[in-house]
């Protein structure tokens, strides 16, 4: 049996408040597969943004791990130092976030910022650079001779493929994808997680798809955990929670309600919503 | 049927760099309904927002308010009291709301500007009033600040405020997709449930087709400026006739079924773009139901 590409056990962060610490990811384990989109559902504050950063090391203070193991292929990442930490991220994990339009620079053309990415990891041959750029373009479906462009004359869509290109272009093993489509409408949205999901199969990278959009991931994903105040209360397929069906024979009671705030598209009757879901 | 309280007849928004962004528009708004208005990004629905709250001047067409021309609406005192009668609800709940001001005092002020019948403890009493018919509870959060609040409370307090002056009209763009999944719908039932109580005429601006049904009467689907199907929602959902409102409701997330199930769709995205682009008119397709005819020879 082959050790799964990403294993987390036990991970805790907490903020350091002024009246102490604040545990926002409580004891999480988990494994992800070689190839495998896992999805983190949660609502705000559940913290599984905090969980991704940490697993990418981009937690900053006050967000400090204080107990549990991230092994990456085998790399102790927790134990990484500075300079090991700089070639290790974008090479072995990269990171895709919800602000396409945050995420590039607005002064720099497109190729500017893809030399730039190359470069920190010692490619800097001229030819190279600008060969792999148009592929990595023609990749996510943007013609190259776009590369001299500003992320200004890209639509929302544009910008979350170029970020995604950005994200690929070292063949990293793991992306993390941090509610990456939330700000853009649903056609595009669909766009976008089809070309991943197709781009996924080609080059076999693994995803930790991260949203509030529990309907989304059980789309896009193949197994799935809930997260709530810092746990991960349930970790299993989206057809066992679609068919109310968790490891113990029942979803957490969580699980249901998230799925349960779910609208339908079509139904003779409309569902009466739910009642806010705030932390029991 | 009742007299509509907002009509537009043919509105046209061309911008200076003649990008086109609404062509020809008509919209009905009547009293105690909504009219959902669906389309995707750069589809001109936050243009024809604007244009209802004379924030733009349309190119041409009109806008009628219970019958009355306002299109020209001009002088301070006319444009003040047309825009305490439409009210709008904006998307961010993060910016909407002044961080340096507490709950009380977002909802105090339209209240002391247009009731001056009110005296201090009237004020107060309206001011819980309105919070408690937005279902928050006014002991504990009045004295907070926005920053205090969840994003669905401060949507809540916006809603509150727009209903402070009591509109006839309350446009609401967006009102909940920056909201959780899980909180949109409840936050949806109480715009739906005050519409109907103060038969307030709400224009229910969205992306999400799936929640119209939530709260509006009616749907219009708008694409690059045109209205491409309007009709009874549940006619335009159940049985959509215009290719870009079936592309709109297979692009809804549909909790449980994998995207290779439902097949390609980027691959038709675009196919379906341009033909909606084409030309064609509006012909009723069933009873209120209307739809653009589409040249299927332009996809090919």
């Amino acid at each position: 049996m082959i050790a799964p590409l990403l294993q987390v056990r036990g991970l805790t962060v907490d903020y350091a408040t002024p009246q102490g610490a604040t545990r926002a990811v409580d004891g999480v384990s988990f494994d992800l597969d070689a190839g495998e989109v896992m999805g983190l559902a949660g609502e705000s504050g559940s913290g599984k943004s905090t969980l991704a950063f940490a697993i990418a090391r981009l937690h900053r203070p006050p967000a400090h791990v204080t107990g549990g193991s991230v092994t990456l292929a085998g790399t102790d990442v927790l134990a990484l130092g500075p300079k090991d930490l700089r070639q290790w991220r974008w090479r072995e994990v990269s990171v895709v976030l919800q602000s396409a339009m945050n995420a590039l620079n607005p002064v720099l053309r497109v190729s500017d910022q893809f030399r730039d990415m190359f470069r920190a990891h010692g490619i800097t041959n001229k030819a190279e650079v600008a060969e792999r750029s148009a592929g990595l373009l023609g990749l996510v479906g943007i013609s190259p001779d776009r590369l001299r462009d500003y992320p200004h004359q890209f639509s929302g869509g544009m910008r979350q493929r170029l970020v995604i290109a950005l994200a690929l272009a070292l063949k990293p093993k793991l992306v993390i994808m941090d509610e990456p489509t939330t700000a853009l409408d649903v056609v595009v949205q669909r766009e976008v997680l089809e070309q991943v999901a197709d781009l996924r199969r080609r080059l076999g990278f693994s995803v930790l798809f991260i949203t509030h959009d529990l309907a989304l991931m059980s789309q896009f994903c193949d197994r799935v955990g809930v997260m709530l105040q810092g746990r991960l209360v349930e970790l299993t397929t989206p057809a066992a929670i679609a068919t109310g069906e968790g490891k113990g024979g029942a979803n957490h009671p969580y699980t249901r309600r998230l799925w349960d705030s779910i609208p339908p598209l079509h139904s003779s009757e409309p569902v009466r919503a739910q009642p806010d879901l705030v932390m029991p | 049927m009742t007299a509509p309280v907002l009509e537009t007849e043919k509105l046209s928004m061309v911008f200076a760099n003649g990008n086109k962004a609404l062509d020809g528009v008509d919209l009905t708004l009547q009293p105690g309904r909504a009219l959902a208005l669906v389309g995707e990004s750069g589809s001109g629905k936050s243009t024809c927002a604007k244009l209802l709250t004379h924030m733009l001047r349309p190119t041409s067409g009109r806008i009628l308010f219970q019958g009355r021309d306002v299109t020209g609406l001009s002088g301070r005192r006319e444009l003040l009291e047309y825009r305490r009668i439409v009210q709008m609800v904006f998307q961010d709940p993060f910016a909407a709301l002044n961080p340096a001001h507490t709950v009380a005092y977002h909802l105090a002020r339209p209240l002391a500007l247009h009731r001056p019948d009110l005296d201090r403890a009237g004020r107060d009493a309206e001011v819980r009033a309105l919070l408690t018919q937005v279902e928050l509870d006014a002991g504990s959060l009045l004295h907070r600040f926005p920053h205090e609040l969840s994003g669905g409370q401060r949507q809540r307090v916006s809603l509150a405020r727009a209903l402070a002056v009591n509109p006839a009209v309350i446009i609401a763009d967006e009102p909940t997709s920056m909201l959780d999944v899980s909180i949109r719908l409840s936050v949806l039932d109480t715009l739906q449930r005050l519409k109907a109580e103060r038969g307030i005429a709400l224009l229910y601006i969205t992306h999400d087709i799936a929640t119209a049904r939530y709260v509006a009467e009616e749907t219009a689907v708008l694409f690059r400026g045109r209205v491409v199907e309007s009709g009874p929602t549940a006619a335009v959902i159940d049985g959509p006739r215009h290719p870009y409102t079936r592309l709109l409701l297979s692009a809804v997330p549909d909790a449980g079924r994998p995207f290779d199930a439902g097949g390609s769709l980027i691959s038709r995205a675009d196919a379906v773009r341009r033909l909606s682009e084409g030309p064609g008119d509006l012909v009723y397709v069933g009873p209120g139901h209307k739809a653009r005819t589409v040249d299927e020879r332009v996809a090919a």
